[in-house]
This record gives structure tokens, C-alpha cells and sequence, in this order.
């Protein structure tokens, strides 16, 4: 995306969000460099995102983000209304959530993805008790890990469901459509429990970059989000954007690949920390989103978000068709 | 060498499945009786193991062996099943990690819970020995190491009183159903993906069934005239899997367990429905026996060799999977690698028994 493009879209959303934001800074917003402003998420279409990543600098890195895990906001999210979150928010109980995937299993004992997740959503909402439970999965969701995922959820009760996707049923070579269909029926399941869901795609592999069934595995989760309305994000155009900044040429035993699988945990925590945040104050704060067209999200301050009474109608930047 | 009889035939057939069904989205998979049913062959698995207790812990009077010596058989049986797991997951870690490797793909370190042993090799090496970090497809063994461990408490309960066991065990099936209670993982969080604290009323149920089974005619009769129950709890069984119509595990009222369809915790659904294939199919093998032929030898050969054929078993469906994978997979494929792993469980089968005929310079015969 070129920058002047990207200027005039952020100027324009500024435009459109402008009335339904109070006009005072947020000492809340979780962006420590309060120089750089609202926070962009453009989303470029499909074709850009999936095939030819940007030269670096093309679009504004998400500063929000520690230095190493810093991708632009169309590498890493669409953002969709999280209603069920946002009621916890508002009847201030702590927000529950279940985070499910193979990243999932075995990672509660030390400091990694799950345990940080909690950490980071804690931090990017104050005063907001979060409550992170973590289970792996087994199974494809074509065939029985779904059913187990409804079993988990009745049994949790989650406001959130985050459930990284795809990996298995990769491994596995599911059908794609299969894969699809099982996972949209999962979705909206869970949905039509009155919970939310983020959907997380699976990791990128230089050595799988070139394999079409792979990456219309990750294509049909970006597809599923898109028509159910839910976040998704973009753990593997998140790695393939970060494995294209300098990680080539380090000479470590295992290649610079294996090293990415341990940045992109630590990364995706954050990612997805990012992706709610932004969900979360994205359905009140930009009032247009189509799928044609980029738009810009300004993070406006938490009251503002959580004092909606009314919602609007859900809004989903996906990526264009 | 036992003769072929029925219980290593469907422990056989068993095996077979699990092999299959453990080798996910290959074409043979929707081919198993596992896609007709609530249950699936892990039951059979365990059901059969508690029925083969009841066999191992007797003479062949029918008279039970020393207490103390029952004890320490299924403590020695217990040691050899710990081995095999700890043996067979070491051995499929370094088949994934290997595979990884050669494919520099770093996607197939998130293999099915393989995950966290390699983000977080401290604490998991920890829970590996424990038996509480458990990969996918490699958690049927931790429970059985579990069962087998309790076994005696149930065994030796049985022998004063069968009604007693049995309703110890019922006792602890619904206390775990109504109360969630499970192992738990570590380091990961969750619970074991089979509840030993259900499963065990089926090795029980196996157990006491044998018994009652050689003892009471009543219950011969009686489980004659129940076939056609058993037929139609089958033949519903196939309609709600093949229509995928299962209790909603959210709008079920409490206690949920009682209701779903669930593995982990064998809920009553799927044991219903396990009771009714027993009923079903129990004399079934004495009419396919003389009209298999070869193929019934060859499954009560896996069926005798249970440990080394459900061990191997394991690491070749693991073989496939990482095969299919680097593939792509497709009907050739599937051919190639479930072909082969049967030959090859056949072979360890047949291996097995030659090396306990084969005598041993460290034991000299007596």
C-alpha cells in the first residue's frame, strides 16, 4: 500500500470517527509512543496479502508492539464486534477466556503464549479481570476436534474463544472444503452461544510458502472469519512479514526458520492481545467498513467503549475480494 | 501360543481400527466401524483388557491364583505398559522432531500436543515421565497404566464380593461424571483425553463379565435373548452418527455429562451403546471364525500380542501420518502406508511369538 494512499484513508476515517469520539486524549490507550496517533489497520485485498508481502516501510509498523513482534496492521488482523467480551466490560465481571490450539498445549507452566496472553490483555485492559484458560486440542476439525471444542466450551463457559486453527487439519491434508465447512459449522455454533470467537491461522513455513493446499488452508480460515463476522488474525502473514526482516543469515544450528516458530509464539500473544483491543473499541469508534475499501480504526478512550449501550451493526474489515 | 479364540480376534480387529482411525484423513478411515457408532474401538480395547484379567488371574479350573500373586501380575503388567509408553512417545517425539528437520518445517513441531515439549522441555520431560503431558493419538496406554494400577483393589474386592466391585466402580463412573473429575495435565493445562476415573468401569464391567460369563448360565440366556436390544441400539447408533445428531453440549441440563457424547469421560451414551454392540455381535465370531480363514488367524495373532502390536501400531500410524503429509497424501498413498502397516503389525505380531519361542542364552531351559 502506497503512503499517501494510506494517509488519505486514515484522513478520511478520521473524519467519519470523529463525531462519535470525545475530543480528549486517552491516558488509557495502550500505545506508548503517543506521537505516532490512532493506530491503522488497512486491510489491502486478498491477493496483496496472501502473495507479495510489502517492502518494508510501505505501510506504518503497529508500534504498540514490542520491537522484534512489529508487523503493519494489515499483515496481522481483521476486526470484527466482540459482543459478548464487550458485555462483560460493561457488567464488569472478569472476562473469561478460552484460548484453544496446538501453541495451546503444554505452555502453562512458563512464561509463554498462554500465560502472556493473559499478561498482555490484562495490560492493554485496565482494571479488566482476565481470566485465561488454555487447552490443546487433538483431532481435526473436520473430523471429531470439533466436537470436543463444543465439549470444552460447555464445560469452561467462555466470553471468548480463541482458537488457533488449521494446523492439524493441515498435517492431516483434509480436504480444504471439508476443512471449511466443519470449521464455518463450528463458528457458528459458538457464536450462536453468545460467545465470541478469534480466529488465529496457522504458522508460515518458508518450506510450505509454496504449497497451494497449505495456503488455501489459510485462505479458508480468512474465508470462514470473513462471512461469520469474527476477528482473525494473520499469525502467518504476521511470520512471513517478520521472517522477511533480517532473520535470514544468523547460522543458527536448527535454521532461522525453527527460531521463528519460538518468536512467533512469543509474538502471537501479543498479535492477539492487539487484535481484541482493537476489536473490542473498533465497533463503536468507526461507524463504515466495507470490504472494498481500507478503512482506518482510531482507538478512542475505554469509556467510550464500554458506555455503548446501543451497538452498531457489526463492522468487518476483511480483506477485499 | 493360545488358540484363536474370540477375544483376540476382536482385540485384533481392534487394533486394526485404532491403527486406522489414528492415521487421520486417510480413506480407509471412514471405512471403519468407528464412523457407524457413538463408541468407537477404544472401548473394545478396554473392555477386553479387563476380561483378559479375568482369564490371566485364574487357573485354568476357573479357580483364582494366590492373592499375592495377582497382585504382583498386574503390577508386572503395569511396569511393561509404563515402559512401552515412555518408550513409544520418546520414540515419536524424535519422529516429529526428525521430520521437522528434514522438511524444515517448523509446522510439525505443533503436531497434536508435541507442541509443548519443545517450547517447554523442562517442565514436559517432567510430565512425560509422569504420564501427565500426553501426546495426541499416544494417550490410550497412560490410562491403562492407571487402570491396570487399580486393578487390584477391584480384583481383590471381586473375589469377596462381584456386587461390591462392581458397585464401587459404578460408584466412582457417576461421582466422576457428575463431579468433572479427571486426571490433570501438566504442564499443559486441561485433563487426561481419557478419564481414568470413568474408563475404569469398563475394564471392571469386562472383568466381572467374564467371570459371570463362565459361571451363570442365566446370564448366557439372558444375553442371547437381549440381541435384538443390542441390534437396535446399534442400528440407532449408525443413524445418529451418520446423521451427526448429538445432544447440544451447552443447552444439556446439569449435570452435563450425563448427557453428552463424550470420549474423554465415556459418558453413558457411549457406554450404552457399547453395551448394546456387545450384545449385538457376541456370537458373531463363531460365525465368521471358519469363514475368514487366513484373516481371522491374522487378527487374533494381533490380538495375542497386544502390547507390541498397539505399540508399533502407534508409530506407524505416526510413520503415515508424517508420510501423507510430506506426500500430500491421496488414495496411492493411503494404499501404500495402511498396506504396509498391516504387513508390518502382522510381522510384529509373528516376530513377538518367535522370540519367546526362541530360547534365551540368559534363561536355560529348566
Amino acid at each position: 500500500m502506497a503512503l499517501p494512499q494510506a494517509a488519505a484513508l486514515l484522513a478520511a476515517s478520521l473524519t467519519l470517527a470523529a463525531p462519535c469520539l470525545p475530543a480528549r486524549a486517552d491516558p488509557a490507550a495502550p500505545a506508548p509512543t503517543g506521537a505516532t496517533g490512532p493506530a491503522t489497520v488497512v486491510s489491502p485485498p486478498k491477493t496483496a496479502v496472501m502473495t507479495a508481502p510489502g517492502p518494508e516501510g510501505a505501510e506504518a509498523l503497529d508500534v504498540t508492539l514490542s520491537p522484534e513482534c512489529r508487523v503493519p496492521g494489515s499483515k496481522l488482523y481483521t476486526l470484527a464486534r466482540l459482543g459478548a467480551v464487550k458485555l462483560a466490560l460493561t457488567e464488569k465481571r472478569p472476562v473469561r477466556v478460552l484460548t484453544v490450539g496446538s501453541s495451546s498445549a503444554g505452555l502453562g507452566a512458563s512464561a509463554t503464549y498462554p500465560v502472556k496472553l493473559e499478561t498482555a490483555l490484562e495490560r492493554s485492559l485496565p482494571d479488566v479481570d482476565v481470566v485465561v484458560e488454555s487447552r490443546g486440542m487433538q483431532g481435526e476439525i473436520a473430523s471429531g476436534a470439533a466436537e470436543r471444542l463444543r465439549n470444552m466450551v460447555a464445560e469452561i463457559e467462555p466470553d471468548l474463544v480463541i482458537w488457533q486453527v488449521g494446523t492439524h487439519d493441515a498435517l492431516a491434508r483434509v480436504d480444504a472444503e471439508d476443512f471449511a465447512n466443519a470449521l464455518d459449522e463450528t463458528v457458528q455454533w459458538i457464536k450462536g452461544h453468545e460467545i465470541d470467537v478469534v480466529l488465529v491461522t496457522p504458522v508460515y513455513t518458508a518450506s510450505l510458502a509454496s504449497d497451494a493446499y497449505y495456503i488455501s488452508l489459510v485462505h479458508k480460515v480468512q474465508a470462514v472469519a470473513a462471512r461469520e463476522g469474527v476477528p482473525v488474525v494473520q499469525r502467518y502473514e504476521a511470520m512471513r512479514y517478520l521472517s522477511g526482516q533480517g532473520q535470514k543469515g544468523e547460522g543458527h544450528l536448527l535454521g532461522s526458520q525453527f527460531r521463528l516458530n519460538d518468536l512467533g509464539l512469543r509474538c502471537m500473544a501479543e498479535h492477539v492481545t492487539r487484535a481484541i483491543t482493537l476489536s473490542l473499541l473498533q465497533a463503536d469508534a468507526v461507524v463504515t467498513g466495507t470490504t472494498k475499501a481500507p478503512a482506518a480504526v482510531i482507538v478512542p478512550p475505554r469509556d467510550a467503549a464500554v458506555k455503548a449501550t446501543v451497538p452498531p451493526p457489526p463492522v468487518l474489515i476483511a480483506p477485499g475480494d | 501360543m493360545r488358540e484363536p479364540n474370540a477375544i483376540d480376534f476382536w482385540r485384533g480387529l481392534a487394533l486394526v481400527t485404532i491403527f486406522v482411525n489414528h492415521i487421520p484423513g486417510n480413506t480407509f478411515e471412514r471405512y471403519t466401524y468407528s464412523q457407524y457408532g457413538i463408541s468407537d474401538a477404544a472401548e473394545l480395547f478396554v473392555f477386553l483388557a479387563g476380561w483378559s484379567i479375568g482369564i490371566a488371574t485364574r487357573g485354568r479350573d476357573g479357580r483364582p491364583e494366590p492373592r499375592g500373586r495377582s497382585v504382583l501380575r498386574l503390577l508386572s503388567r503395569t511396569i511393561e505398559v509404563y515402559r512401552a509408553q515412555i518408550t513409544t512417545m520418546a520414540l515419536a517425539l524424535a519422529m516429529i522432531a526428525g521430520t521437522a528437520l528434514v522438511l524444515d518445517n517448523p509446522l510439525l513441531l505443533e503436531w497434536h500436543n508435541a507442541g509443548g515439549f519443545f517450547a517447554d522441555p523442562i517442565q514436559t520431560m517432567v510430565g512425560f515421565a509422569l504420564l501427565t503431558h500426553q501426546l495426541g493419538f499416544f494417550n490410550i496406554l497412560p490410562l491403562y497404566v492407571v487402570l491396570l494400577g487399580i486393578a487390584p483393589v477391584f480384583v481383590l474386592l471381586a473375589r469377596v464380593s462381584r456386587l461390591a466391585a462392581l458397585a464401587l466402580s459404578f460408584g466412582l463412573y457417576f461421582a466422576s461424571l457428575v463431579f468433572d473429575w479427571n486426571l490433570p495435565s501438566w504442564p499443559g493445562e486441561g485433563d487426561w483425553f481419557f478419564d481414568p476415573l470413568c474408563w475404569q468401569l469398563l475394564l471392571v464391567l469386562g472383568f466381572v463379565a467374564e467371570d459371570w460369563n463362565r459361571r451363570s448360565p442365566w446370564l448366557r440366556t439372558w444375553s442371547v435373548r437381549l440381541v435384538p436390544v443390542g441390534i437396535a441400539i446399534v442400528v440407532t447408533g449408525i443413524v445418529l452418527s451418520v446423521l451427526e445428531i448429538r445432544p447440544d453440549p451447552v443447552l444439556v441440563p446439569e449435570p452435563r455429562l450425563l448427557f453428552t457424547f463424550d470420549k474423554t469421560y465415556l459418558t453413558p451414551a457411549r457406554l450404552i451403546h457399547f453395551l448394546g454392540m456387545l450384545l449385538a455381535f457376541q456370537t458373531l465370531y463363531a460365525v465368521l471364525a471358519p469363514r475368514l480363514g487366513p484373516v481371522a488367524g491374522y487378527l487374533t495373532g494381533l490380538g495375542r500380542n497386544s502390547l507390541a502390536v498397539f505399540s508399533i501400531g502407534s508409530l506407524l500410524s505416526l510413520a503415515a501420518q508424517l508420510v501423507r503429509f510430506w506426500t500430500g497424501g491421496g488414495v496411492f498413498v493411503d494404499v501404500s502406508v495402511v498396506g504396509s502397516g498391516l504387513i508390518a503389525l502382522g510381522f510384529t505380531a509373528w516376530f513377538v511369538e518367535w522370540r519367546s519361542r526362541k530360547p534365551r542364552p540368559s534363561s536355560p531351559p529348566a
